[in-house]
């Protein structure tokens, strides 16, 4: 940890950061110190447009930064001059995988402000849909690693199975990848008929997936061998660098806002674990991954069981204006701490809203932890690290 | 001089060449945001299987591609890159626009950092709207562009002489 | 059920080396008790404070000891977790609220001759700019309990006064490194003894600072929105219909 932190270090982190960006997309070898290895802005393990520039002694990486904006949209001035429900729209395509739980936190955030609460059937529709975002963002991610390292079967399954996941949230939602469901005060529609039992149905699969892929994946030798003891982060530095979600429980935190914040949603009526793991590698972010799939499905199969009836919007005003003032909600998302703090002068929009979204801060650990690894090895923790590119740039 | 550059093909074999070209493409796949996952699932998803369209996804290089399927938004920093590799695909090439995004901007119509259009670059021959598009939108439209490339006039395309690299 | 804020836009002026802050409302013990631990350490450089009950706590502090407070919050506090840097552009925006956000509701849309004062928000501030960062301890394990706190600082305009008044945090949480460089990227503030100041996300040849209120939206001045374009009325709604129409063609008239 005091490694990085001395002020020595800057010197290099000025050095490595300056060279990254003298090396131009078109310049991809140098011979006369080293080579220059220009991984991306389109990479297969870059999921999307990360650019990672590396520089080798042969097989060795001396220094690796990654560089990005190639996918960066203008979100934080975009919200400005938009109105709170078409913020919604917006805010979904951050992390376009798990589309529904971006909208949780803002809205969480303007409901406090307006100091209005969503009735319970709302928070548990939310908390559902969230889950199943998580669900099936995680499926991705899981299958996703598989194909880094080489084995292909894992995202064939993982396509196979969200696709099931996907049809539900489509159902209830009208949206197969951008719900745009929830809304201040509640939520859009109710569950259609029918819904609550095939989701349970396919909650099963999900847990049949996981099995599958303990078996295919987790118990396979080259897979161990690939990630065991690759990429460690060590606690107090993945707090330092602000990682969250599967990336800091892997190194050992117990740390889960679904449980240790005090978020209207419906996460405190069920009854699930909060999955850690002691090593810190690539290993154990892809075994917490799996495994939070396995809790994802209890929560939703809990909550869709006890299901409180009841009206699913709270009284709002037909034209929503938000009090002045400002709030911070942050909701365990499923690549981490998703916030935005908004801050409202009673207007019609927001005056201003930074989005702290999970990728970011876990990627900023991408130049401490590539020094010294071996080429294949950036893949695998690139994979493991298990990043959108959207949710970096915004 | 070949046939084709001569402008003498005759129709039977302009047909039969056509057929093998559209039942061949070479799908280069530049996935930027959402669209790449439904783009992804066309490509790797056993439900939508692309392959049946005689479309190969998964080119090692763009010089071995014939068509480029541009999914997601393209920012400003990404164009220089998106142009690149569009110049690297060999003739006859094709582009697909996927997703409002690479249409026109899309959501983002009033960003300062988003290219309003991937058409302001590279010639687009088929847009797919849809925020993302489904996959079978994307099927839709590869269908579209195969029945484009068999009612082509290879010929007419490209009558004149032939560019010589020395 | 949590107790739901009752702090709106008067910002508590009560200063920290006081008794704790007299809340009309909801009172908020843990938070309180814990700044008046944070005072007692800060001294001097916390300026002001706030308390929203049960969901947080605002701090704002001197610029000379922007390193210091976060140093000892991380230190001597144990707020480990480095949530996110960030700024604000307090200037109400001279080109008015979106287009589209007037058409949609009915309002007129006309030209923002004056935008108003300059407003700052919870912990007040003296300046346009303000930098604030979020920390979290995250050792606790009982619900609830787990408390994070903002801490806000005053900058100069970097337009006006170039000079960085700020200290980099990079040597208390290394994961500041970016949310710096974007903060310098998206604002124009700088910090003194930051490494590698560049652009994090544009292009290297872009000009401005597109969070600041003054940089303008193009596309929105050479396309104005057009407001509602396609209403049809709903089948029970034409009541509602007459008032979207006209909306939309204020907002098309608009330029």
């Amino acid at each position: 940890m005091t490694a990085v932190t001395e002020p020595t270090e800057q010197d290099q982190l000025a050095y490595v950061a300056a060279k990254a960006a003298d090396s131009r997309v078109n310049v991809e070898l140098e011979t006369d110190d080293g080579m220059t290895l220009n991984i991306g802005p389109q990479h297969p393990a870059t999921h999307g447009t990360l650019r990672i520039v590396a520089k080798l002694d042969g097989e060795q990486v001396l220094w690796a930064e990654p560089i990005m904006g190639y996918m960066h949209r203008g979100y934080e001035k975009l919200v400005e001059v938009r109105t709170y429900p078409q913020v919604t729209t917006l805010i979904n395509r951050i992390d376009w995988l798990g589309s529904f739980a971006n909208e949780v936190p803002f809205i969480l955030a303007c409901e406090e402000l307006m100091e209005i609460e969503a009735p319970p059937r709302a928070q548990y529709i939310r908390t559902v849909l969230h889950e199943m975002g998580r669900i099936s963002h995680l499926i991705m991610g899981v299958g996703d690693m598989g194909v880094q390292i080489g084995a292909l079967t894992p995202m064939f399954y993982a396509f196979r199975d969200r696709e099931y996941l996907l049809n539900q949230i489509e159902a209830a939602t009208g949206g197969r990848f951008h719900p745009n469901f929830d809304r201040i005060g509640g939520v859009k529609d109710d569950l259609p008929a029918g819904w609550i039992a095939e989701t349970t149905r396919i909650m099963k699969t999900m847990t049949a997936f996981c099995d599958q892929m303990d078996d295919l994946l987790m118990g396979n030798e080259i897979f161990e061998q690939r990630t065991r003891g690759i990429g460690v982060i060590p606690p107090e530095l993945a707090q330092l660098y602000g990682l969250s979600g599967a990336n800091l429980r892997a190194s050992g935190i117990d740390w889960d806002l679904r449980r240790d914040s005090d978020s209207p949603m419906a996460w405190k009526h069920a009854d699930f674990k909060v999955i850690t793991h002691t090593d810190g590698d690539s290993f154990a972010r892809t075994w917490c991954r799996l495994q939070e799939i396995r809790e994802s499905a209890k929560i939703v199969t809990q909550l869709l069981d006890d299901l409180p009836s009841g009206p699913i919007m709270a009284k709002v005003p037909r034209i929503i204006k938000v009090p002045a003032g400002e709030a911070y909600v942050a909701t365990e998302n499923p690549l981490g701490e998703m916030g935005y703090y908004v801050v409202s002068k009673g207007d019609l929009g927001p005056f201003r809203v930074k989005i702290r979204t999970a990728s970011f801060s876990n990627v900023s650990i991408v130049p401490w932890i590539l020094r010294g690894v071996y080429v294949p090895d950036i893949i695998t923790i690139l994979g493991s690290l298990y990043f959108i590119l959207g949710d970096i740039d915004r | 001089m070949g046939l084709v550059e001569s402008g003498k093909l005759p129709k039977p074999l302009t047909n039969l060449l056509n057929i093998s070209r559209k039942y061949s493409l070479w799908m280069y796949q530049w996935g930027l945001a959402c669209c790449a996952i439904e783009m992804a699932a066309v490509m790797a998803g056993p439900r939508f299987d692309v392959m049946r369209l005689g479309v190969i996804p998964l080119p090692a290089s763009p010089r071995q591609a014939d068509l480029l399927c541009v999914s997601g938004t393209v920012t400003d920093k990404m164009v220089p890159s998106v142009r690149r590799l569009w110049e690297q695909m060999p003739d006859p090439k094709y582009v697909i626009s996927m997703g409002s995004c690479a249409n026109c901007g899309g959501p983002y119509w009033d960003s300062y950092s988003v290219t309003k259009g991937v058409d302001q670059v590279i010639p687009v021959d088929v847009y797919v709207p849809g925020c993302p598009p489904r996959p079978e939108a994307l099927l839709e439209g590869i269908v579209l562009l195969q029945e484009k490339i068999a009612n082509e006039d290879m010929a007419e395309k490209w009558r004149g002489d032939p560019i010589v690299v020395s | 059920m949590i107790p739901l804020s009752s702090a709106d836009t008067a910002t508590e002026d009560t200063s920290a080396e006081d008794a704790p802050a007299e809340e009309s409302g909801p009172s908020d013990e843990m938070r309180e008790a814990l700044l008046a631990e944070i005072a007692g350490l800060l001294g001097d450089s916390l300026v002001e404070s706030h308390i929203v009950p049960g969901k947080q706590l605002y701090l704002r502090v001197t610029p000379e000891s922007w390193k210091e407070t976060h140093r000892v919050l991380r230190d001597e506090m144990g707020f480990k977790f480095f949530e996110f840097l960030s700024a604000i552009d307090w200037m109400p925006s001279p080109f008015g609220k979106s287009e589209d956000a007037s058409a949609d509701a009915g309002i007129p849309v006309t030209k923002v001759e004056d935008p108003g004062e300059i407003e700052q928000g919870f912990a007040g501030g003296e300046t346009r700019f303000q930098v604030f960062t979020r920390v979290v301890d995250i050792s606790h394990d009982t619900p609830g309990k787990s408390v994070g706190v903002i801490v806000k600082v005053d900058v100069p305009d970097p337009h006006e006064d170039p000079e960085p008044v700020l200290e980099t945090l990079l040597s208390i949480y290394p994961g500041t490194n970016w949310h710096e460089r974007e903060i310098h990227e998206m604002f124009g503030i700088g910090f003194t003894g930051h490494p590698y100041l560049e652009k994090l996300y544009l292009p290297t040849d872009f000009e401005g600072n597109p969070l600041r209120k003054d940089f303008p939206l193009l596309a929105r001045h050479v396309k104005p929105w057009p407001g509602i374009v396609d209403v049809e009325p709903m089948p029970d709604d034409a009541d509602e219909s007459d008032d979207d129409s006209g909306a939309a063609a204020e907002g098309g008239d608009d330029a």
